[in-house]
């Protein structure tokens, strides 16, 4: 776990100036880790996971990628950005957003072909991965005729093809059914096996356990409330309340009505 | 008062239809006729060709046979000749309104006289050199739009918009072409589902003065999510190391077929051109 891959000292941002979105954050993430980053909606996840995919950058603190700080200059450098969008993949929260191009097949070589890999390569990566994912089938389909699951699919296959170091991904499980959840997560966990360093964010605390060594859980102020080891955190039931991630759930136990804090991890940890 | 309501719902599902099956539906472009087999570069010179043969030849029998060419091309490729007639035709009026109607007349085409209107008090002469030149404009039209027609419901979309490639146009282009086509129907979808959404509170009766509110709405709703979209797409471009400079993998293969194709195109165009 040694070799700090992100490193980020006191960071602000804000939109437009004016609407806060991190305030000051610290966080040291280290080769092989699983990192989860939790919260409500609104709590700075996605913009947090846009900084460390050096799309956006830091107002005020400091952000650094293997040692380098990172900042906008740095990417006016053709080696270095090249160097880090080989290392450093993203999987947006929204795949509408990361299937732009007409045809699926086109939309997963996109990124290899940018980042300038030989073309024998990258059509053994395809063949590989489109094994793996059981997506053979959708290649030549528009992604506007895909479903979600598969379009998340198809997004994950984008990004995982540039075979990065890093694999950043934001809600990588929103909106999916169970069995495609139980396939992005063995997916994203043999990734990590495989020496991969995964940061995700998520509201979904289905997943936290298994895709996180460290967690860390935003405040609706922006700010990291807590970090921790997923178990300790997965048991602090008030702190998980107070930052809208548990709610209070009302049923009749025969004639008399009972209420609780409601977690539905242990409903899955039962079942498993 | 509400019957335009009726109007504004007819037109937004009716342009969304269109374009539905206008430009998404690739149900001919995926069958396995004759030119679904050719290569998509090769398709696209010879119908180049073609189309200019069209628009430089005089002779209406040479029209005509190019005309009957892409009849028969339309049904060797599995095409139901009443689709493809329905969507060529659809355009002809249009064209021989403005322009073949009023090349019939003396005024515009002199010569000599086929027949005289008096129509109060002006006096209307066809003449034969206007329904010689009527005539052949039409044709040409109808040839031309046929090629046309033929080429894009026989060829993927995408497939198309590769081989612009070939006439230098420059890759970001093809590649900004791409993007608009993938989005059409990510906005026609939100298009749909923002009516309907609309529709289920608002009830189907709706006075025509909040039936111009909804559209204006729409606009509006669009406009603001196409801008944040369109962030968000170059973000996830740049993600994966776009740089300004866009690279593709181009696959096309091109076999005897496509050649003896090309070569029967380029001899048949010989042709016409001496005989004209």
């Amino acid at each position: 776990m040694d070799g700090l891959i992100f490193g980020l000292k006191d960071v602000y941002f804000s939109y437009l100036g004016k609407f806060p979105a991190l305030c000051g954050i610290d966080i040291k993430i280290s080769k092989g880790q699983k990192v989860s980053v939790i919260g409500a909606n609104g709590s700075g996840k996605s913009t947090l996971l846009q900084m460390l995919d050096g799309l956006i950058f830091a107002d005020k603190g400091e952000v650094s990628f293997r040692g380098v700080e990172i900042d906008e200059k740095i990417f006016y450098d053709p080696e270095f950005s090249r160097d880090f969008r080989r290392r450093v993949g993203f999987v947006f929260q929204n795949p509408d957003t990361q299937l732009f191009c007409p045809t699926v097949k086109e939309d997963i070589i996109f990124g290899p072909l940018q980042l300038g890999l030989e073309k024998s390569e990258i059509v053994k990566r395809l063949e590989m991965l489109v094994e793996s994912l059981g997506i053979q089938g959708l290649l030549e389909r528009p992604p506007h005729q895909l479903s979600v699951g598969e379009k998340r699919k198809v997004a994950i296959a984008s990004t995982l093809i540039i075979n990065p170091d890093v694999l950043i991904l934001d809600e990588p499980t929103a909106g999916l059914d169970p069995l495609t959840t139980r396939h992005i997560i063995d997916l994203l966990i043999d990734e990590n096996t495989a020496g991969k360093t995964i940061i995700t964010s998520t509201h979904d605390l289905h997943i936290v356990r298994e895709m996180s060594d460290v967690v860390y859980v935003f405040g609706m102020d922006k700010r990291i409330v807590k970090f921790g080891r997923a178990e300790d955190i997965l048991n602090d039931t008030a702190l998980l309340a107070a930052n809208n991630l548990v709610h209070i759930h009302s049923h009749r136990h025969k004639d008399k009505m009972h209420a609780h804090p409601h977690l539905h991890i242990e409903h899955h940890n039962d079942s498993v | 008062m509400h019957k335009n309501n009726n109007f504004i719902e007819r037109s937004i599902m009716g342009a969304l239809s269109f374009l539905k099956d206008s430009i998404f539906a690739e149900e001919y472009a995926a069958g396995g006729g004759f030119l679904q087999s050719l290569d998509p570069r090769i398709k696209s010179i010879t119908f180049l060709l073609f189309i200019i043969q069209v628009l430089f030849s005089r002779s209406i029998p040479a029209l005509l046979f190019l005309y009957g060419l892409s009849l028969i091309l339309a049904l060797s490729s599995g095409i139901n000749l009443g689709f493809f007639l329905k969507r060529t035709w659809v355009f002809i009026p249009l064209f021989a309104l403005f322009i073949a109607i009023p090349a019939l007349f003396s005024k515009f085409t002199p010569g000599e006289p086929l027949s005289v209107w008096n129509i109060l008090g002006f006096k209307l002469i066809i003449t034969r050199q206007g329904v010689g030149s009527a005539l052949t404009f039409i044709i040409r039209v109808a040839a031309s739009v046929s090629f046309a027609v033929l080429l894009t419901i026989t060829t993927r979309h995408i497939e198309l918009l590769k081989t612009l490639h070939i006439f230098k146009i420059p890759q970001v282009f093809v590649m900004t072409l791409g993007i608009c086509y993938r989005y059409i129907y990510l906005f026609v979808g939100m298009i749909e589902d923002t009516y309907q959404a609309i529709k289920s509170r608002v009830g189907t009766s709706v006075h025509y003065k909040s039936g111009q509110n909804i559209v204006a709405w729409n606009i509006a709703f669009l406009w603001s999510r196409s801008l944040k979209l369109n962030e968000e797409v170059y973000r996830s471009m740049l993600s994966r190391g776009y740089t300004g400079e866009a690279r593709v993998l181009h696959e096309f293969k091109a076999g005897l077929k496509d050649w003896l194709w090309l070569f029967a195109v380029a001899a048949l165009s010989l042709v016409i051109l001496w005989m004209a």
